[in-house]
């Protein structure tokens, strides 16, 4: 996939460069380009001067990283244990066969990408989907295929 | 403006004092996540074209605010008419005119919109006389839908920063540490540790820096009041940040939030500027000595960062890996400084305490855990959201007076308490007083305060399940019996929920998880077994139905488990769309059959039936 | 000085330092995976644990780490007490568990009475224990070309991005001092391949036969002052030219006395 990095440096210039800022980064990074491509991780490497062994640990080390290009939207299928006790689970089967990706993969299209979340803490609307930014709570099985629709 | 000295801090409190006496009449519209996920944003455009409409437009910002959470989520977008209380849910913006209308400028009550009792049926109209909210004491929530969460001089208005005053002007750091210690506050970030013991110790140790950092990650699934304090009062957790810091001497702070909260994030990035901005942080604050910064950092996502040592990296940029504490990060914390790490709610309490004394603060809750806590009571009961009670109310007060007792009158099984790092409580505890100490004696723990209420469709094996697979996919890696031990753990539940699981494996399960408890490197993996364990001991007939019976009473491990459609199915055809696996046949107005070798026992069926006429066995 | 108790015995030990080493330097065998003289101690195959008390502690004991546990005066340390040897053999167990294949995993189980696991094999487990010496290593040898990747269980020793290495200069030090040799690398034909990265050795000049890659001289001969030349000769020619020149001083010395 072919990326213009020239924003980059728009995300560099907002931080000092330690690597203090090395997270802070790699999330504008993620959330610029929805995962974090390579170019940009030797990008910040050199820019914040930490090795790149130390940029790609921290890369796969916490969850709201990706190093796959994700889809268009994102389906996030919260499931904390209000979530899970409430139905999390059914939701994600359901979910999972009507876009016919398990948990984690993007549709062929590169639509959606469908993932399970630790808690996003929005307990008292359990079960919650979340799809982009927007957040759907007491999610009921009959609007699973409306979340999918859902522009 | 800036704000130099006292002065100019109490002429903005009186200001905005005055503003408010001046409209009492106002619209306030919670938008915590819960509600602007349910569509707060429009009734709060809708509302401000409405006093636009009514010649109104140059007062909207007194009149209308946008509060932070109320806690009862479920039920947004809730809207507050004062001076009234008059409380309404599940607001549209099509009902925007009528309120306006009717309740705001006239003193009608719109009764469809108000708050039903799930008990009996009947209509509340003020907001205190819920009982979700009569039995709540609140000092951590206590400006929690009360003020605009990111009008700074609002903030000032309910005495806001009159504690940092106080302790600039008024009281030595010694004196700031002693008020605290006396107080009785004990860490809410699940250890419980003494607030002022903490800061007495951090101050006492000579070094170049010392830090103070806002643990605001809340990992535990099933809690998020630290979400809804940093969103509804992030002022409230600078102050607490502030008075911190002049205490042990710091001249740094870090709130590390997590990155899933972003309006958390926004808030506490607006409040920060804002003090910025008028000198409240800053050199000489107040014009006194005390100089203080804050800087946000954003968590990434790893539970074990909830780790105080893990938590520090996280901060320098490095990948969350606890260290051994042989030496505590209070003593050598961030870039190996002494630190102060508290939790949100935590800091949130410091300014009451500071404003209203200790022996107010330690009047309230038990004589070991004084003050109030913070819960998130969810789960099948039926009012859930965040509520701040007195330390030491029975669990039974919290689940049936404040939560209206169980969904659909199910039986109650149990409570989850402490996250991952707690355990399930049963009935027979049910009148337990709540504390630090009891929950702990019982094999749980206070955690952050989460409170998950389960009935008898919960499995409590499953539950063991369930936190085993989060720990072991939250383990950091680095020590053998947290990465390898839970793994094993797992391995063994999960032959028990697929019916394969053996009598031997009791004893095994626990043998396993004491030697992860005494082995383990930090906290994760110490208590990680306590979910197990704790359901191990109250509820092993659970356990032993599945090894030794191959059944799953709850109904929900899948391989112990048939659904079958009983004959009393109407033909509604609602149940056959919904099975995404085709194994349900079945023509209008004819009872449905499930195809059992097609069945996956997913419970879609079950979850689409309006007539019961599923049974799962 | 300061005094402790070791398995019943008053043994001398220096102010904060660290208890592993006071009980090596005591010939009292307890077995680790992770600890390395060369880098800091991790703490993190928990094989080291003893159990510690003080006459204070009013019968109370605590487990700890003894690669990460400073001495302290007074301090009663049992290396092998039951609850220790119990943890050690489950911790064994575990790593059994996953690395099933491992001899040198086997042995060290076999030593602790576990011959066979009583967990669930992990299907494919290969032969890295996570201890991470090798990357700490490189570390300390200023590379930083290596790291932890990921975490949890499906954590795993990887160059960054998973593509040869641009800091590796092919010194090996990772590879020679992994305990279960589990790195591979391969040497032949006047190359080496490690971390899919290819070197090329340094020939001696006089035999032919390989030394170090040309990148890992370069960075000796900048960073450590090591002439570049003394690299293209090769450890044996090396003490064969030793010799000939004592030999030579030899001579001298005997026409000199005579």
């Amino acid at each position: 996939m072919k990326h213009n990095f020239d924003n980059l440096n728009l995300i560099f210039d907002k931080y000092p460069k330690t690597q203090e800022s090395l997270i802070a980064v790699l999330q504008d990074i993620q959330k610029e380009y929805q995962y974090l491509p390579c170019e940009a991780l030797e990008q910040t490497s050199e820019v914040l001067d930490v090795p790149l062994s130390k940029v790609f640990s921290v890369s796969t080390f916490y969850n709201s990283f990706s190093l796959t290009a994700k889809g268009d939207k994102v389906i996030k299928i919260c499931t904390g244990t209000a979530c899970h006790i409430r139905g999390a689970k059914l939701l994600q089967d359901q979910l999972e066969n009507h876009l016919s990706i398990k948990a984690g993969e993007t549709t062929e299209d590169m639509k959606f990408t469908l993932e399970v979340v630790a808690c996003v803490g929005a307990c008292a609307m359990a079960p919650v989907v979340v799809v982009g930014e927007k957040y759907h709570g007491s999610v009921k099985v009959s609007k699973v295929k409306k979340l999918v629709k859902a522009k | 403006m800036t704000i130099k000295n006292v002065k100019d801090l109490n002429k903005i409190r009186k200001t905005s004092l005055a503003t408010q006496k001046k409209h009492p009449k106002k619209v306030l519209v919670c938008c915590g996540t819960g509600c602007i996920a349910n569509g707060a944003l429009k009734i709060v455009d809708s509302v401000r074209d409405g006093l636009e409409k009514r010649n109104l437009k140059d007062v909207t910002v007194e009149i209308l605010k946008e509060t932070g959470c109320h806690g009862f989520c479920e039920l947004g977008p809730l809207v507050i008419i004062e001076p009234q209380e008059t409380f309404y849910t599940k607001v549209k913006p099509k009902h925007i005119e009528d309120i306006l209308d009717k309740s705001f400028l006239d003193n009608e009550v719109i009764e469809p919109l108000l708050f039903t009792n799930p008990v009996d049926g009947s209509k509340i109209t003020k907001y205190n006389d819920i009982s979700f909210f009569k039995h709540q004491q609140r000092i951590a929530l206590r400006n929690l839908g009360k003020i605009s969460a990111h009008d700074m001089n609002e903030y000032i208005g309910v005495d806001g920063y009159q504690a940092l005053a106080k302790v600039l002007f008024e009281m030595t750091p010694d004196e700031v540490i002693g008020e605290v210690t006396k107080s009785g506050l004990r860490g809410r970030g699940g250890g419980g540790f003494s607030a002022g013991r903490k800061w007495k110790i951090c101050k006492d140790i000579k070094a170049d820096k010392h830090y103070v950092i806002c643990n605001g990650d809340e990992g535990d699934p099933g809690a998020f009041m630290d979400r809804s304090i940093m969103e509804g009062d992030p002022h409230g957790v600078l102050e607490g940040m502030m008075i911190a810091a002049y205490a042990i001497g710091a001249k740094e702070g870090y709130i590390y939030v997590r990155d899933e909260y972003p309006l958390a994030v926004k808030h506490l990035e607006k409040a920060i500027l804002d003090c910025e901005r008028t000198g409240l942080l800053g050199e000489n604050i107040l014009g006194s000595d005390f100089s203080f910064t804050i800087k946000i950092a954003r968590g990434a996502g790893a539970f074990v960062c909830g780790e105080s040592s893990a938590l520090m990296k996280s901060v320098a940029g490095e990948v969350g890996e606890p260290r051994a504490k042989y030496v505590r990060s209070v003593v050598k914390g961030l870039y190996d400084e002494p630190t102060v790490l508290n939790n949100v709610e935590t800091l949130v309490n410091v300014p009451t305490i500071i404003r209203k004394g200790a022996d107010w603060y330690s009047s309230i809750g038990t004589k070991k855990s004084t003050g109030t806590q913070v819960f998130s009571l969810v789960g099948k009961v039926r009012n859930t959201g965040l509520i701040e009670v007195p330390m030491g109310i029975t669990l039974r007060e919290i689940i049936f007076d404040i939560g209206g007792g169980i969904l659909d009158d199910r039986p109650f099984k149990a409570v989850q308490t402490g996250g991952p790092s707690g355990g399930c409580i049963p009935e027979s505890m049910l009148d337990l007083p709540v504390d630090f100490d009891s929950l702990t004696e019982v094999g749980s723990m206070m955690g952050s305060g989460g409170l998950i209420v389960m009935d008898d469709k919960t499995c409590i094996v499953d539950i063991a399940k369930y936190f085993l697979e989060f720990l072991v996919e939250e383990s950091c890696g680095k020590c053998t019996p947290c990465c390898e031990g839970l793994y094993q753990l797992l391995k063994i539940v999960e032959r028990i929920c697929a019916g394969k699981g053996v009598e031997a494996d009791i004893e095994k399960m626990e043998r396993l998880s004491e030697n992860i408890m005494l082995g383990s490197l930090c906290g994760l993996g110490k208590s990680g077994p306590n979910p197990l364990m704790s359901t191990l001991k109250y509820f092993k007939d659970e356990y032993i139905a599945h090894i030794k019976d191959k059944k799953c009473p709850a109904g929900v491990c899948p391989e112990l488990i048939t659904y079958e459609i009983l004959d009393n199915c109407t033909g509604c055809m609602a149940c056959i769309p919904a099975c995404g696996y085709d194994a349900i046949e079945g023509k209008k107005k004819e009872v449905h059959v499930i195809t059992q070798d097609k069945c996956t026992k997913c419970g879609a069926c079950y979850a689409v039936c309006n007539f019961d006429s599923i049974l799962v066995s | 000085m300061i005094h402790i108790t070791i398995n019943g015995k008053v043994v001398q030990a220096k102010d904060g330092e660290m208890l592993l080493t006071v009980i090596r330097r005591e010939q009292i065998d307890i077995p680790t995976l992770c600890h390395h003289e060369a880098v800091e101690p991790s703490g993190a195959c928990r094989l080291c644990m003893v159990e510690i008390t003080k006459p204070s502690w009013d019968g109370w004991c605590d487990y700890v780490t003894s690669c990460l546990y400073p001495a302290e005066d007074g301090l009663i340390v049992n290396t092998h007490a039951p609850k220790v040897n119990e943890l050690r053999s489950s911790i064994l167990d575990m790593f059994l568990a996953r690395h099933p294949k491992s001899p040198e995993i086997r042995q060290l189980a076999a030593e602790y009475g576990v011959m066979k696991t009583q967990f669930e094999e992990v299907v494919d487990g290969d032969n890295c224990i996570l201890c991470g010496i090798c990357t700490r290593i490189c570390d300390t040898m200023g590379f930083k070309a290596i790291s932890m990747v990921g975490r949890g269980h499906g954590k795993e020793v990887a160059p960054p991005l998973n593509m040869a290495p641009a800091a590796c200069v092919g010194c090996l030090s990772c590879a020679k001092n992994c305990p279960t040799n589990y790195i591979e690398y391969n040497m032949k034909n006047g190359g080496l391949t490690i971390w899919k990265k290819d070197f090329e050795m340094i020939a001696c000049t006089e035999c032919g036969a390989t030394t170090i890659t040309k990148e890992f001289a370069e960075y000796l001969s900048v960073n450590r002052d090591i002439p570049f030349d003394y690299f293209e000769k090769c450890d044996a020619c090396h003490r064969k030219e030793l010799a000939g020149t004592m030999g030579r001083i030899a001579n001298w010395d005997r026409e000199a006395r005579s």
